[in-house]
């Protein structure tokens, strides 16, 4: 019998046989689209995660030092971190201002999400991964000439001036005039709590609010994570020339320690490790549910098919034709099967994706959508096959005789 | 000889306590054109033999020459071969597949001998409207009278146009007046040069053909030739 034959015989038997196929293809589908799913909004929730501290900004060092005798260290650290410049991108101080800010009937302490308030240095923006919008950033200018400005989030420019430009704008901050310079653009939309509400000014303007500023937290910037680990090992080195050695309690000098988001980011990667064998976990059981779904439909009518073989036999299909029929067919079905159940896993990762992971279009994982596939067709064309290739061996009269 | 059967065996469970001779050492010869009626009890071994002479089985001990070809020399193609053209078999219970319609039941050994769809076509109508089948062509067996389905396998069996029918119990499942239509096709076929193997319990059935061979327990006891009862 000739291939074209063989095609065309399968494909009557499909259709000859509607409920075997649909059944056969449903459990494909299911198995293929619920492993999709999963697995795919699974990892849109772990990129999610890691996506918010990117946009806080990564391979960031933080250090925290002091000097028993009240001194700050942080200019100290500045210039050293100039100096390191291959590794280092940017240096800011860590300080909190807490101060009343009103422009207009605008304020601040009657807001809803009051906006948070930063000391930094001209670099804050670098390290903490803001780009200006208009206007300008901070300058090393300001910082050194106290100068009473700021610059805003984009959130809190919107609480403040609604949609008007704020650039050029004077807010009263604790009465004092302070012009506003520029604001930075949207990096967190659709977050009450946005990363975009805060107001920036130069570390050196609390003295003119007659704040004391505790300078002893310091963010800095490192160009990657391995720069992380020689500018920790550097700036520790160096700290320890200003303020002594940490770890000897007879050190009268001072005091440091030093994070670095790469001890954040190794537990996080423990912690992605673990889901993704827990996510293994799941994709196995579905797929083995689906699976199971799949051979008890072939299996079910393995009798049902025998005879048919037994027939076919007996009116003269030889074993080879009788094989290529039953794989065409198995092949076919379970091919459609699993084209609507990436069709379906597809649709429903991105209504999963609108749905549980705030609108985010979630596309699912290539690697997972083959995997899937591949199995169950795989699995699907054994299962198909099996009673072709045990009843096309079989004396036609045993296969005729089946129940 | 067209068909040359010598002390042919089938033992099932052989040498153990619940050995069963199917077959007891049968020889047996059919010519070119006879029509030949096996009849024997339920389990005298009469179906044993037509699958053997069809091809379905394989004796366990024996020689069985089909138009002088050893069968037990030829391979799964060869054998499929002369099962799909030079015999055309119909069953007590049809055998019809569930999921074609009755044409393409009837097709379906054209499709496994390359006949090319244009000529499938002609040989098709031809066999079914022979047995008065060719209007129900779209009908599944399911939709089908068992009458109707055994006249889809008829012309199944009949489409290749085969040397040599096998008929097993074919009026069995029938009532007797449909079952007298099938006994017909078969002694019109016989007229018509075929060979025909008609396997039955029922002697009045076996009073349609020229020879009847006897069988009991595995083992021809008679084999004569008769006036033939014609339908």
């Amino acid at each position: 019998m000739k291939f074209g034959q063989a095609m065309k015989m399968a494909f009557k038997s499909i259709s000859g046989s509607k409920v075997r196929s649909f059944l056969t293809m449903l459990g494909i589908i299911i198995g293929v689209a619920s492993v999709m799913t999963i697995v795919s909004i699974m990892m849109g929730m772990t990129k999610q995660s890691l996506a918010y501290y990117e946009k806080a900004g990564s391979n960031r060092l933080e250090v925290y030092a002091y000097l028993y005798n009240g001194n700050s260290v942080f200019n100290d650290l500045y210039d050293y971190c100039l100096y390191m410049g291959d590794y280092v991108q940017g240096v800011t101080p860590a300080g909190n201002l807490s101060a009343t800010v009103v422009y207009g009937d605008k304020n601040s302490s009657s807001m809803d999400n009051p906006p948070q308030m930063y000391l930094g240095s001209d670099q804050y923006s670098i390290v903490n991964n803001f780009q200006i919008a208009h206007g300008r950033d901070l300058s090393k200018i300001d910082v050194d000439n106290y100068s009473n400005v700021c610059v805003m989030g984009a959130r809190a420019a919107q609480n403040f001036f609604d949609f008007t430009d704020p650039v050029g704008k004077e807010v009263l901050v604790n009465g004092l005039p302070f012009t506003v310079i520029g604001v930075y653009m949207e990096k967190d939309p659709n977050n009450d709590y946005s990363m975009d509400n805060i107001i920036l000014f130069p570390y050196t303007a609390a003295r003119n609010l007659g704040q004391i500023v505790d300078m002893s937290q310091v963010y800095v910037k490192c160009r990657d994570s391995n720069s992380v680990k020689q500018a920790k090992a550097m700036i520790e080195g160096f700290l320890t020339g200003i303020c002594g050695d940490p770890n000897d309690y007879t050190n009268q000098k001072g005091y440091f320690y030093t994070y670095s988001d790469d001890q954040w980011q190794e537990s996080m990667n423990e912690q992605a490790a673990m889901m993704s064998l827990v996510l293994g976990g799941i994709a196995g059981i579905s797929l083995l549910v689906g699976g199971i779904g799949i051979m008890n439909i072939m299996l079910v009518t393995v009798t049902e098919r025998t005879r048919e073989i037994g027939i076919r036999r007996a009116i003269g299909a030889q074993r080879r034709s009788i094989v290529t029929q039953f794989l065409i067919e198995a092949g076919t079905i379970c091919g459609i099967g699993g084209i609507f159940g990436v069709l379906l896993g597809t649709i429903l990762t991105l209504i999963g994706g609108k749905l549980l992971l705030g609108g985010m279009i979630l596309w699912p994982s290539l690697g997972i959508t083959l995997g899937a596939v591949l199995f169950s067709v795989v699995l699907g064309v054994i299962f198909g096959l099996y009673p072709a290739i045990k009843a096309s061996g079989l004396q036609p009269v045993v296969a005729l005789r089946a129940e | 000889m067209l068909i040359d059967i010598q002390d042919v065996y089938k033992i099932y469970g052989e040498g153990t306590e619940a050995e069963v001779r199917a077959l007891d050492g049968v020889t047996l010869s059919i010519e070119r054109g006879e029509f030949v009626a096996v009849v024997g009890q339920s389990g005298s071994g009469k179906s044993t033999l037509m699958n053997i002479l069809g091809c379905l089985d394989v004796p366990t001990r024996g020689t069985y020459l089909i138009d002088g070809q050893d069968v037990d020399e030829l391979t799964d193609a060869q054998l499929s071969h002369i099962r799909n053209k030079q015999i055309g078999f119909i069953f007590q219970s049809y055998n019809l597949i569930q999921g074609l319609n009755a044409y393409e039941n009837v097709e379906l050994p054209l499709i496994y001998q390359n006949v090319p769809i244009f000529r499938r076509k002609d040989l098709v109508m031809e066999a079914m409207e022979r047995v008065g089948i060719a209007d129900r062509w779209k009908h599944r067996p399911s939709e089908m009278s068992g009458g109707q389905q055994q006249r889809v396998a008829i012309a199944r069996a009949i489409a290749t146009k085969p040397p040599i029918i096998m008929a097993d119990e074919p009026t069995g499942a029938l009532d007797s007046h449909t079952g007298k239509e099938v006994l017909y096709f078969l002694q019109e076929l016989n007229k018509e040069g075929s060979t025909v193997i008609l396997i039955t319990h029922d002697n009045s059935i076996a009073a349609t053909a020229r020879r009847v061979v006897r069988i009991s327990d595995g083992k021809i006891i008679e084999d004569r030739e008769q006036e033939v009862d014609w339908l």
